[in-house]
Order: structure tokens, then C-alpha cells, then sequence
């Protein structure tokens, strides 16, 4: 497969899918909530990336709802592959790496 | 409802309406999502803040994403059209060698249209300005010249255009700095430069005081002839360089590029007295600036109603002739524009012809993909996208194929120009601009749809069940697709009939043309013309003592039977002038014209005229100039049932009471003035002390060209002043005058080969197609016995029938097309009955031929395979 660069947006989502498999809106929501309204993702943003992540294959659409108790029949569910899953972790590990690396030139604070 | 409910509906609605701005496909599969999480998000804030926000936040996604899902899904589609017409390299290749080719043709023919009609002339706000030409209400086509009073008082009245200067092309010998040269020269009123525009870049134009009579004699050079002559020396102005029968004082270089009119070097001053020209000799050519706003047809009725008044005041100059503005963009590309729009149609034609053979490619190719297309559309791909997809297809092969042409075009046009003999114009200019590369793109564009159209409508409406059921190996589409392809062949047949009837007139006038009789023997015949010093051999005892000597030296040498001077070679343009038949008085406006040629005994035996009655000039009518020698037509015209020997006419306005001139000899006809019908008539004079010959006509026992420079060497001898131009043999003349028919026959012939390849490529490929469909209904026959030369005389059949379908419908286009050819046809008519009959038998032949390979295949069919194939 060739190399798959990960923009911000598309991190953010792959990130929210990684503890659970979310339909769009509850993506949106999640990213939302975790970045305290910081990151705000339209909905073209949102369905233009997941068109990519599906076709990339780092994400897949659910043929089941994982909750039955709170579905909506119509909405449509995601979930991270195994590919997906190390494209984060990957990711993950870069701005880890970029983020010592400003750390070591004084860019950011050290850790505490 | 309450209004908050309205204003959420309606902004619901609008979202909805936005996401149109999305593709299709797109729309289809994440639309409703992407509405829903919309509706989510709206109802999740309260405030008119936090709405607005939400809306922004929206609108702004879907303007920023939806752009790039439309380019995104392009691009997958062109990566698709490239891995098919990859996949099918076959038909590919033979696609973009078709469309290179008829692109190309169609682009290089575009170029010379271009640089001929379309191109503006190279001077300032070209649009603004034309030629004034005075023309006889008989024939509008003939004159393009004006007289110089006339053109006085148009410019001193005229309110409507400005700037009317009168000019006359020649040529002049320069002598000083070098070997004595001839140039082609100009001499041009001083309006003339300020009409076009242009600024000199040393010195000046002309003055009111260089053109007056007798003003002083000065020059204007082109930056060429400064640099190549006199090593662009600075100091050039004020200097006096000896030309023609003067020295002549430098005033000004033109800027590099300016050669007007054609491709002047030099321009001297017009300094004629108007008041001591006719009103009926039309001697120069005028241009004219039109005021701003002002139309040519406004200029025209202005000019209309100041030659009526001109005609008014002096009665006696009244021809009835009549005035026009001419944009000059028209009037200098009037010899060629029949021609170019001749080749645009036929090779419009051409095009047409390649479309439908790629069509026809495409047909097969779909009906191959039909199974494709199906498994496409159920996987759920809109019809609209697999339109999209073999449209874009089209349109990839289309450009291809138009670079490819364009490519063939730019290297086209510099050896179409090799077939031209002639020097052009300097205003011409054929090199490739944006007009021609927009044209390229268009023509690629609309070559794209028009044959892409088709097959992609065809192929994408496929039926699912029966494309599947039908498998890939024999999905041919059925009728509809095959009435298709039946339908293109035809058409290819039809139009390729067309162009070769265009193209066997146009071959058959050009050899009537070129074998018809002359009246002369151009064989062996060499023309020269002489450029003496004036001062040396004025016109008188030392021009005839010269013309005498030459005659004589020329004679002599080995190799040459006989030489004699004239004042005009044959196939050019010559001075003609309206003149009277003694007893028979005519009205100004009914007088005939008549040509002019001066000649020195010897002339007609050099051209091998033949004397019909009366006899030749000698020398001693050097001195008793007033007698003629006319032509078989001209005695027959004039005097139909008596002698012409012994009549006498007068030429002029019967105002100036010529001296009347007594015919002494008939000659046969000849084409004098062109190869063409029409033309004047003409009448010979004898040289004398008024006018000394300067062109010279040598005939010589073997090949004329062999003879130049032996002549040259014994004409240097008796002067090394006399320079000599103009050299030619007189089938390089014809060759020269003729260039443009040859051209359109050579076109024609290629365009028309062209097409009769494609079509029959088209025959054969659409009956091989046919074969392979059919196998398994040709094995059956033959199992049930049918023979093989049975099989084989039913698909001839097949071949033939389309082909005359399409012959039919061509010769009824051709004969409508071909009309656009009468000007151009020499003694042939549009209808020419050879022509049409056979043109059809090449074609029927060529089709026989095409047909005849798939049908022998279909004859070595093996049942016993044929039906286990399926």
C-alpha cells in the first residue's frame, strides 16, 4: 500500500474511532468534546475524509449497529481496521517524535 | 408553524439545495449522511450565534470539499481512460493515427486560412483600413486601381476616411556600392505611409514637397535593403544613391518587417502632375484610413456620391464607373480566398470522415465492453458517470490525437508552402498563433464529442440482463448498434465520394489548363528582363541602337535560334487602354480595353506565333510606329466577316484624338495575359522612339536554362551595367502562373486519397466486425450446406450495398459542393460527366477490395468449430 499522509483532520478522526465505532455525527461530537471545541470539523470535512479513509481502507463501514439500544436504523457506522490502527499508532509516533525534538530545542516545555 | 420552525425548514432546505454542489455520486452515497449530521448539529445550538456558526461552518466545508470531490473523481476517470485506451493499445494507436491525421490536415489547412484571410495586416488599427478601387459596373471583378485625379479630389473631399495615398508596385536597379541590383520597389504618395501608420526609424517620409511635380528626387529605404546593402550605416541619410535613371538623396529607413505593398525595399516619391492624367486611366492602387466608427459600406456610398460629382464636372470623363472601399485585409487575399474556403469545406469533410471511422472503432471496441459497462452499472455506477467515463475517454483520445495532428500541421506548413513557386507577400505569415493553437484545441474538442458521441450513448444504455446473459465474447449490442456502424460507413463512403469528385475537377481543369494550346511554343523559350542605364540608352536612336545589338549578340551565340525584345513576357499582367474602331464612334462608358505589348521584329517567330494574315513588324517600322498587329479574336470581334489588314483604331478617351493606328498583321491567338479564359485581347506595336523593350525572349535548340549564363556573360560584355532579373523559362512562367491551381489539386488529391483509405479502412474493419459476430451463423449455412462462394457473395454484397448507398448520397453532395469550385475550374464544368463517372468506378473498386478480405475470411469458416464456439 502506498504511504497514506494523515492530515490533522484525519488523525482527529481516526483517533475518535479508536475506543469505539461511531457513526458521523457522534465523530464530529467526539472530537468536539476531547479537543474542548478547539478542533470543529464541518460535515464535508468529515464525510470527504471518511470517503478516503474507506477507500484507503483504514476505516470500514459496520454491516451491524453496535448499539442496538440507542441506534438510529439509518445512521451509518464506522470502525477502525488493523491498517487504520497502525496508521494512527504510526502517526502517534511522529508528532511524538517532532514534539521532542521542539522540546529539545526549547520550542515547547518540558515535560513535567 | 412557528416562525422558528419555518426558518429551521427553510435553512434545512437550503443546506439540501448546497449539496447539489456535490457530484452525484458522491451526493448519492454520503448525502443523507452528511444532511443528517447537519441537522445534529443545527439543533444542537440555541443561540443565533451558535446557528450562525454552524451554518458558516457548513457552507464554508461544502464550498472547500465539494470542488475537490469533482476534481478528485475526474482524475480517477482519466487514470481509468488511460488504463483502457492503454488496454486496447490496438484500436487506440489506429484511433490516434486517424485523428492525428485528420486534425492535422484539418489544422494545417486552418493555417493557411489564417495567415491568408484571418491574421491581421501588420500595421496600425488594421482594422481601419482599405483600398479604393474604381471599377466598371461590367465587370466589378477586373479592375483594382484608381485613376490619379480621381484619387486627388476623393482625398481632398472624402469625410469619412482619411489619409487616401495613391502607390504603384515596380522595381528599380540600384548601382552604387556594389554589383547592380534590382529591387523591388514602390512609388508611393506621402499619404500612403500615414494611412498605414508607421514611423520611420531614421529620417522621414515623404512631404506635400517630395510628391509635388517636379519636386526633389529622394528616397526611403526598408531596414532590410539598409543592412544588407549599406551595412546599416547611420550616416545614410542625406546621401545621394544612383537608381534607376536618377541619384536619389536618402530621407528615411522604414523599421524592419515594413515591405508595403507585398514586399517593397524601397519607396520613391509619386510625383506625377494629376492635372495631366486621364480620368480614365487607371494606373495606381490607393489606401485610405477609415475615420473612427466609420463602416466600408458608408465610406463606400460617400466615395459613390464624389465620383458622381467628379463625373458631373467633366462630362467627357464619364465612363460610368463606379467606387468602393475594400477593407484592405479583403482586397490583398481576394486571389485566394475561393481557394481557402474550397480546402476549409474539404477538409471540413476529411474530418468528418476521420470521426466517423473512429466512431465506427469505438462502436466495435463498446460492443466489446458492453459486459463491462454492465457489471459497472451494477455495481452501482450512474448511467451519467459511464457517460462521463467514455465521454472523457473521447475527449483524452481526442486531444491526443489533436497534439499529434497540431504537430503534423506545424510541420506541414513548411512544406506546403514548397509547393508554391512564387515569392509571397511579406504581410503573409503562417506561422502557428494563438488563433490556430485555439483552433487546434477546438476542433479537437468538438472531433471528441462528434465521434465519441455515439458509441458512449451507445455502450452506457446498456441492458443489464442481456449484456450479462450475452457474455463479453459476444456482445455486439444487436441492431441498433449495427445499424450504427452500417450507418458511419456510408457516411464515410458519401462524403469520401464528395471530395473525390472535388478532387478529380480540380486535377482535371489543372491538366486542361496546362495542356490546353497556347498559341505559342513555351519549350525552349527563355525570358530575361534587362535593367539598362537610362542615361546611357534613352528611349530613341541609342535604346533601338542597344535593343539592335543585343538582338544580334544574343543571336549568335551557339544554342540560340532566335531572340527579339518585347515590353511584356507572356502570363503577365499587362497595360491595357480603351480604344476606338475607326468609323464605329462609342459612348466613354461603352469603350472595350484592349492590352498593350511593344515588341521587336522577331517576336513572334522567338514564341513560334504563327501569322495568320498580313505581315510582321520590321525594322524599319521603327519609324512609322502607328500600326498594329492584333490577334485572331481581336479581327474576328471586331471585323467578323472582312479582312482586319488595312483597318485602323485609335486608343484613349476619344477627347485626346490619338493618332490612329492601321492594322498590318494577324497573328493566331495566344494566352498572352493568362492561362485562364477571359482576359483581354491584345494588340501588338513596334518598338520605337518613344518606348525601348526592356524584357527579351530568347528560343533555344535545347534546354533554355543551360542558356543564362552564356547569355549573361555575352550582355555583360556589350554593358556590365544592363543588370538582368527575371530570369525564367517560359514553363517556369506557366509554372508560376498556374501555381494556384496545381495547389488546390494537390490538396484536393491528398484530402481525397486520405479519405478513400479511411473509408475503406472503415468498409473493412465494420465487415471483418460483421464476420466475427456472425461466425457462429456462418458455420450453421455452411453446415446446411450453403458454399463457401454462397458465404462469400452474401458479405460481398453487404460491402457493396453500403458502399453504393454511400456513392449515392455523395454524388448528390458532390454535385452541391462542387459548385464551389466553378470559379476555380478551368473548361470543365462542376458536372464534368468524366469526373462522375470515374470517381464512383475508384471508389466501387476500392470498396470491392475492402470487402472482399472479410468475406473470403468468412468463406474459410469451419462449421464444426464455428459452432462449438459458442
Amino acid at each position: 500500500m502506498r504511504p497514506f499522509t494523515l492530515s490533522r483532520d484525519t488523525f482527529h478522526i481516526l483517533v475518535a474511532l479508536a475506543g469505539c465505532d461511531r457513526h458521523g455525527y457522534s465523530i464530529l461530537q467526539e472530537i468536539d468534546e476531547r479537543t474542548r471545541g478547539e478542533v470543529r470539523l464541518s460535515p464535508s470535512t468529515l464525510y470527504s475524509a471518511i470517503k478516503r479513509l474507506l477507500a484507503e481502507g483504514l476505516i470500514e463501514e459496520l454491516d451491524e449497529r453496535p448499539d442496538p439500544e440507542h441506534d438510529d436504523e439509518r445512521r451509518r457506522y464506522y470502525r477502525l481496521t488493523r491498517d487504520g490502527k497502525r496508521a494512527a499508532i504510526e502517526e502517534a509516533r511522529k508528532l511524538e517524535k517532532l514534539l521532542a525534538d521542539a522540546r529539545a530545542t526549547g520550542l515547547a516545555p518540558k515535560r513535567a | 408553524m412557528t416562525s422558528a420552525r419555518k426558518r429551521e425548514t427553510g435553512i434545512l432546505r437550503l443546506y439540501r439545495t448546497c449539496l447539489g454542489l456535490y457530484p452525484a455520486e458522491f451526493r448519492e452515497e454520503y448525502g443523507r449522511e452528511l444532511y443528517m449530521v447537519f441537522v445534529d448539529r443545527w439543533r444542537e445550538v440555541q443561540s443565533p450565534l451558535g446557528m450562525a456558526r454552524v451554518w458558516l461552518e457548513s457552507l464554508h466545508g461544502i464550498l472547500h470539499e465539494a470542488p475537490k470531490e469533482h476534481l478528485h473523481m475526474i482524475l480517477q476517470d482519466f487514470r481509468y481512460a488511460l488504463r483502457i485506451l492503454r488496454k486496447d493499445a490496438t484500436i487506440t494507436v489506429a484511433a490516434l493515427a486517424i485523428l492525428a491525421l485528420g486534425i492535422g490536415a484539418t489544422t494545417l489547412v486552418f493555417s493557411l486560412a489564417n495567415g491568408l484571410l484571418l491574421r491581421p495586416l501588420p500595421y496600425a488599427d488594421p482594422a481601419r483600413l482599405v483600398a479604393v478601387e474604381e471599377y466598371s459596373p461590367k465587370d466589378p471583378n477586373e479592375s483594382r486601381q484608381i485613376s490619379f485625379p480621381n484619387a486627388v479630389d476623393f482625398a481632398a473631399r472624402a469625410t469619412l476616411i482619411q489619409d487616401l495615398g495613391v502607390f504603384s508596385g515596380g522595381s528599380t536597379v540600384l548601382r552604387s556600392d556594389g554589383e547592380a541590383e534590382t529591387v523591388i520597389a514602390c512609388v508611393a504618395s506621402d499619404r500612403v505611409f500615414r494611412a498605414l501608420g508607421v514611423a520611420p526609424i531614421l529620417g522621414r517620409t515623404f512631404t506635400r514637397e517630395d510628391t509635388a511635380p517636379g519636386g526633389p528626387k529622394t528616397v526611403i529605404l526598408s531596414e532590410g535593403l539598409w543592412a544588407r546593402r549599406y551595412g546599416r550605416d547611420p550616416q545614410i541619410l542625406g546621401k545621394g544613391l544612383p537608381m534607376g535613371s536618377a541619384t536619389r538623396t536618402v530621407i528615411g529607413v522604414m523599421p524592419a518587417g515594413f515591405h508595403f505593398p507585398d514586399r517593397a525595399e524601397l519607396w520613391v516619391p509619386i510625383q506625377n502632375d494629376p492635372a495631366k492624367s486621364a480620368r480614365t486611366d487607371y494606373f495606381l492602387s490607393a489606401i485610405a484610413r477609415l475615420k473612427p466608427g466609420v463602416t466600408e459600406y458608408r465610406a463606400t456610398s460617400e466615395l459613390g456620391a464624389l465620383l458622381d460629382q467628379i463625373h458631373r464636372e467633366n462630362p467627357a470623363a464619364n465612363n460610368n464607373w463606379l467606387v468602393r472601399a475594400t477593407p484592405l485585409r479583403i482586397w490583398e487575399a481576394e486571389g485566394y480566398r475561393k481557394q481557402v474556403i474550397a480546402l476549409l469545406v474539404a477538409v471540413g469533410l476529411l474530418l468528418a470522415i476521420a470521426c466517423a471511422n473512429v466512431s465506427n472503432l469505438l462502436l466495435v471496441k463498446a460492443s466489446a465492453r458492453s459486459r463491462e459497462m454492465a457489471v459497472r452499472s451494477a455495481m452501482g455506477a450512474s448511467r451519467r458517470r459511464l457517460l462521463r467515463q467514455l465521454t472523457l475517454e473521447s475527449v483524452v483520445l481526442g486531444l491526443v490525437g489533436g497534439a499529434l495532428g497540431s504537430g503534423l500541421a506545424y510541420l506541414g506548413v513548411p512544406a506546403l508552402l514548397s509547393l508554391i513557386p512564387i515569392e509571397l507577400p511579406r504581410w503573409m505569415s503562417f506561422a502557428p498563433d494563438w488563433r490556430v493553437l485555439l483552433f487546434a484545441i477546438g476542433v479537437s474538442f468538438v472531433t471528441s464529442l462528434a465521434f465519441g458521441l455515439a458509441p458512449a450513448v451507445g455502450s452506457s444504455g446498456v441492458d443489464l440482463t442481456t449484456a450479462l446473459k450475452e457474455g463479453g465474447r459476444t456482445g455486439s449490442g444487436g441492431q441498433r448498434q449495427r445499424f450504427l456502424r452500417n450507418a458511419m460507413v456510408v457516411g464515410e463512403v458519401a462524403l469520401s465520394m464528395i471530395l473525390l469528385a472535388g478532387a478529380g475537377l480540380a486535377v482535371r481543369s489543372f491538366y486542361a489548363m496546362r495542356s490546353q494550346t497556347l498559341g505559342y511554343s513555351p519549350e525552349h523559350v527563355l525570358s530575361l528582363q534587362l535593367a539598362y542605364p537610362p542615361a546611357r540608352y534613352p528611349d530613341g536612336p541609342k535604346g533601338r541602337m542597344m535593343v539592335q545589338r543585343l538582338t544580334e549578340e544574343v543571336s549568335a551565340l551557339p544554342g540560340v535560334n532566335s531572340a527579339a525584345f518585347t515590353t511584356g513576357v507572356p502570363l503577365h499582367d499587362g497595360w491595357s487602354r480603351i480604344y476606338t474602331v475607326e468609323g464605329r464612334p462609342r459612348d466613354l462608358k461603352d469603350m472595350p480595353f484592349v492590352n498593350h505589348v511593344v515588341i521587336a521584329p522577331g517576336y513572334f517567330r522567338t514564341l513560334g506565333i504563327r501569322m495568320i494574315e498580313g505581315r510582321d513588324f520590321t525594322e524599319s517600322d521603327f519609324d512609322q510606329p502607328h500600326i498594329l498587329v492584333v490577334t485572331q479574336a481581336f479581327a474576328r470581334e471586331n471585323w467578323p466577316n472582312e479582312s482586319a489588314v488595312g483597318k485602323r483604331l485609335r486608343f484613349g478617351p476619344p477627347v485626346r484624338n490619338e493618332p490612329w493606328h492601321t492594322i498590318v498583321g494577324v497573328v493566331a491567338d495566344n494566352r498572352h495575359e493568362q492561362l485562364k479564359q477571359g482576359g483581354r485581347p491584345v494588340v501588338y506595336l513596334p518598338y520605337n522612339a518613344d518606348i525601348t523593350p526592356a524584357s527579351m525572349l530568347i528560343s533555344a535548340t535545347g534546354d533554355p536554362a543551360k542558356m543564362a549564363s552564356s547569355i549573361r556573360t555575352r550582355i555583360a560584355a556589350f554593358d556590365h551595367d544592363i543588370a538582368i532579373t527575371h530570369v525564367f523559362t517560359l514553363p517556369q512562367l506557366i509554372e508560376r502562373a498556374s501555381w494556384q491551381d496545381r495547389f488546390l489539386a494537390v490538396l484536393l488529391m491528398a484530402f481525397a486519397a486520405l479519405a478513400l483509405t479511411l473509408a475503406a479502412v472503415g468498409l473493412y474493419a465494420s465487415l471483418s466486425y460483421t464476420v466475427s459476430l456472425e461466425t457462429r451463423e456462418i458455420g450453421i449455412r455452411m453446415a446446411l450446406g450453403a458454399s463457401a462462394s454462397s458465404v462469400q457473395s452474401l458479405l460481398l454484397r453487404q460491402g457493396v450495398l453500403l458502399a453504393v448507398a454511400g456513392l449515392g448520397i455523395g454524388i448528390v453532395g458532390a454535385l452541391g459542393l462542387t459548385r464551389l469550385l466553378r470559379s476555380q475550374l478551368f473548361e470543365i464544368s462542376p458536372m464534368d460527366p468524366i469526373t462522375y463517372v470515374v470517381t464512383p468506378l475508384i471508389l466501387m473498386a476500392v470498396a470491392a477490395v475492402a470487402a472482399f478480405a472479410p468475406a473470403r475470411r468468412a468463406t474459410r469458416v469451419d462449421p464444426v468449430i464455428a459452432l462449438r464456439w459458442e
